[in-house]
């Protein structure tokens, strides 16, 4: 026990006074650290936006224009009740539709004008509905065309809405499978640099192993207080690179307000802020602590 | 009365390195307890693989090299350090660790060994004194000259209190008054019992100790005289 602790002292005092080796092996981990952060953070940040361009995506059923506010009132209900697939259903008047269209080209004159000159209202009144899942509109849609309601729809706009979930899914795969791939192949690379930084750090050390054979050392004795500072390399490094995780997202957030449903990704920051800190942590410390433990393995021959 | 046994034998022991260099050739020699050694020949003659046979930081390729009867090579690896911390050894460039203050680097053999605090803080500051190192005890070993230095290594090599004291070259880096410093203390420790093992090529030195000159020559012990000088090769 008394040997342990001094193993670890020895690594501390080796990590506080060649502050500049420190600094620069601390510098190249945390580096390392932050880009495997930030691709995971990446990753996990364009499903949220994917998930909330989705929730913005709706169908609209329009209806006949014969057919009553009532019956329309009626249908909602009904689909109100299908929860497992429907979240919401937004009734639209003729009235309301009007306005909104009006408001929406009003600095459009030709539609205006065009509007005048027809002289009643062209639109028809509508249900927005909602998915609880996007992947649930094609069963919604062809429900809703073999119901008994089916006559009373005049169209449903799901097919030109068809081609935007069909790109979101895409995209979210394509986030997700580039999200993967650049995490591998950064966590790859912090381990080349990290191995590589920290090789050199136990190089600068490698007369100091003959010394401490020489006066008797075990093996275990010379390994430990590299071990040791491979794990306090791995610990700070860790937790710095989280802050600058945490820098980068605070300057980027008020930029990417509204864009995930969560208000921005400093929200998403702080919900996944356990996970980053304990991945980066523990990765960096595995990183810190087998890199010392093999690169200082070829200097303990006897 | 029986023969005692030598503290140190080699006994047909060749070394040869990658490319077929011989470095020694069928060395048959031995130490007893309590002996100064000074083991002289020229640059690159193999007196620092004959030293490293000893301390087991090389392995002979042919023959065995006993200690206290036991041959070195037999020896498991997991005991070597153990083995190691009953040999004190001294060398010309110090190997001193740099990042440790002169208390430290003697603290560390003591440390390797599981020894208490207390042992520590009471065993160092005493060694230190001995070498007359008491006022230089929390500097670092780039604060201090040649001599000094070299003083630290040989407090280091007795902290342990081992039977033998190898010095190789422990004055080849020293100005006259600090070699002579070295080989007082080192003459000093053997009045006291141990052995010394000194290999050096510095003839004035060798001339003053007058004790038991071995000259190792092209890997071969050439000469070897009990209350000898410095033999030119």
């Amino acid at each position: 026990m008394l040997k342990l602790w001094r193993t670890f002292k020895e690594g501390k005092n080796n990590f506080v006074r060649n502050s500049w080796l420190t600094f620069a092996t601390v510098s190249i981990l945390t580096f390392s650290l932050f880009i495997v952060g930030f691709s995971a953070f990446f990753g996990i940040t364009s499903q949220f936006i994917l998930q909330n361009m989705r929730e913005k995506v709706s169908i609209n059923v329009s209806f006949n224009p014969d057919v009553s506010e009532e019956r329309i009132l009626s249908i909602k209900e009904k689909l109100s009740q299908a929860k497992k697939e429907i979240a919401s259903v937004e009734y639209i008047s003729r009235e309301k539709a009007l306005e909104k269209f009006i408001a929406e080209n009003n600095s459009n004159p030709t539609i205006i004008q065009a509007l005048q000159e027809i002289g009643e209202n062209p639109l028809f009144a509508s249900l927005v509905i909602k998915a609880v899942q996007p992947d649930q509109y094609p069963l919604i849609v062809s429900e809703m065309q073999k119901s008994t309601f089916q006559n009373d729809i005049s169209r449903i706009n799901y097919e030109k809405n068809k081609e935007i979930f069909g790109r979101l899914d895409r995209m979210g795969k394509m986030a997700s499978k580039v999200g993967l791939i650049l995490g591998i192949v950064f966590i790859f690379i912090a381990i080349l640099i990290t191995f590589n930084a920290i090789r050199i750090t136990i190089y600068s050390h490698r007369q100091e192993f003959e010394v401490m054979r020489l006066v008797g050392a075990s093996n275990i004795y010379v390994r430990m207080p590299f071990v040791f500072e491979g794990f306090l390399y791995g610990l700070i490094s860790g937790i710095l690179s989280v802050a600058l995780l945490f820098g980068m997202t605070y300057y980027i957030a008020p930029f990417t307000s509204g864009s995930v449903n969560t208000g921005d990704v400093l929200n998403i920051f702080f919900d996944y802020f356990w996970y980053l800190f304990a991945g980066l942590t523990i990765l960096g410390i595995v990183l810190g602590v087998t890199s010392s433990a093999l690169a200082i393995r070829r200097y303990l021959k006897i | 009365m029986p023969e005692q046994e030598p503290l140190i034998r080699f006994e047909n022991v060749t070394k040869v390195f990658p490319d077929n260099i011989v470095v020694l050739d069928n060395i048959n020699i031995a130490f007893q307890p309590g002996e100064f050694v000074s083991i002289v020949g020229s640059s690159g003659a193999g007196k620092s693989t004959f030293l490293k046979l000893i301390y087991a930081e090389e392995v002979p390729t042919e023959g065995s090299v006993y200690f206290r009867g036991r041959p070195i090579h037999d020896i498991n690896r997991k005991h070597l350090p153990f083995f190691r911390r009953g040999i004190g050894t001294v060398f010309q460039d110090y190997k001193l660790l740099p990042q440790k203050t002169v208390f430290e680097n003697v603290a560390y053999a003591l440390e390797v060994d599981g020894r208490s605090t207390a042992d520590i803080n009471e065993e160092v500051p005493e060694i230190l004194s001995i070498v007359g190192l008491s006022d230089k005890m929390h500097k670092l070993p780039k604060q201090l000259s040649g001599g000094e230095q070299q003083r630290v290594s040989l407090a280091r090599a007795l902290i342990h209190r081992p039977s033998v004291i190898i010095a190789d070259e422990p004055t080849g880096n020293l100005d006259p008054i600090s070699a002579e410093e070295i080989i007082r203390l080192l003459l000093e420790i053997n009045s006291f019992g141990k052995t010394v093992l000194l290999a050096t090529h510095n003839k004035n030195i060798v001339d003053k100790i007058g004790k038991r000159v071995v000259l190792i020559d092209k890997g071969k012990v050439t000469h070897d005289v009990s209350k000898g000088k410095y033999i030119l090769s």
